[in-house]
């Protein structure tokens, strides 16, 4: 376990902070989590995380692994990246309130700012998402 | 949480069932650019994701759930400010058990996604 604040690591902040903590990290990747909580902002009326919520999740996650790399270089404050391209989405159901995502990001090629990861996000046992992602985190 | 209405307003909507074309208006005060980011309000491109599914919704008068992205480029970073309005296309094709969708948000300036991806019926689990 990691004992940062996750606001050391990521730009976003309530209502669009969707990571709570990074549980390990390393150069390959590394291990988040969040806990729906009521009042989620991706929450349906039935009580479920959007897809756009499990996507914003992933790609924070990515973004925390990132932002703990920047931090241990020397970064005054954690980077700000996009989205570039989500490829090869697949949703398998949709998490509910009170639920625990833990999601691995694993980390591949680099090239002009852009990175290359893959994500995979379970709640318990069970499988919600997994995604290819290109994150864009401009370089000072 | 509906983005219609919080995030983006319809401003038009001409469909033939099959295709859509929408308008919309980005809302500058949504809640969601006091986090993304502060003093930097920039549009959450999974927000833009959100948007095409309930523009689809409209389209296919069903709820409907994202089975899969094949492929979702943001080529653009949109803001409230630089993009008030937005056209966004949208044309369906049948796939197994679903739809497939194409999607287009750009205004006359640039094109901010290009989205393609398969839905289906929202089925809610009962627990």
């Amino acid at each position: 376990m990691i004992h940062e604040d996750i606001r050391t690591l990521v730009p976003q902040r309530a209502p669009m902070l969707m990571v709570d903590a990074l549980l390990d990290v390393g150069l390959e990747g590394g291990r988040t989590c969040l806990t729906i909580r009521h009042g989620n902002y991706f929450l349906d009326e039935d009580g479920r995380m959007e897809e756009a919520g499990i996507l914003e999740h992933i790609a924070q996650s990515a973004s925390a692994v990132a932002g703990r790399h920047a931090v241990a270089a020397g970064a005054a404050s954690p980077p700000v990246g996009y989205i570039g391209e989500i490829r090869k989405f697949k949703c398998h159901r949709l998490p509910r309130e009170g639920e625990t995502l833990h999601t691995t990001i694993t980390l591949g090629a680099e090239a002009g700012g852009v990175t290359l990861l893959r994500g995979e996000t379970r709640a318990g046992n069970a499988l919600v998402a997994d995604t290819q992602m290109k994150i864009y985190l401009p370089t000072e | 949480m509906r983005l219609e209405n919080h995030y983006y307003e319809l401003i038009s909507m001409h469909t033939d069932g099959q295709s859509g074309r929408f308008h919309i208006a980005l809302c500058p005060d949504c809640e969601v650019y006091r986090g993304h980011f502060p003093d930097n309000p920039v549009c959450p491109g999974v927000c833009h994701i959100q948007t095409v599914k309930e523009l689809t919704e409209r389209l296919t008068g069903c709820r409907l759930r994202i089975r899969a992205i094949r492929l979702c480029r943001l080529t653009a970073v949109a803001t409230p400010a630089t993009c008030p309005e937005l056209r966004v296309d949208i044309r369906l094709s049948p796939a197994d058990n679903g739809v497939h969708v194409q999607a287009r948000m750009a205004d006359a300036e640039r094109t901010y996604m290009e989205y393609q991806g398969e839905m289906e019926k929202d089925k809610p689990e009962t627990e």
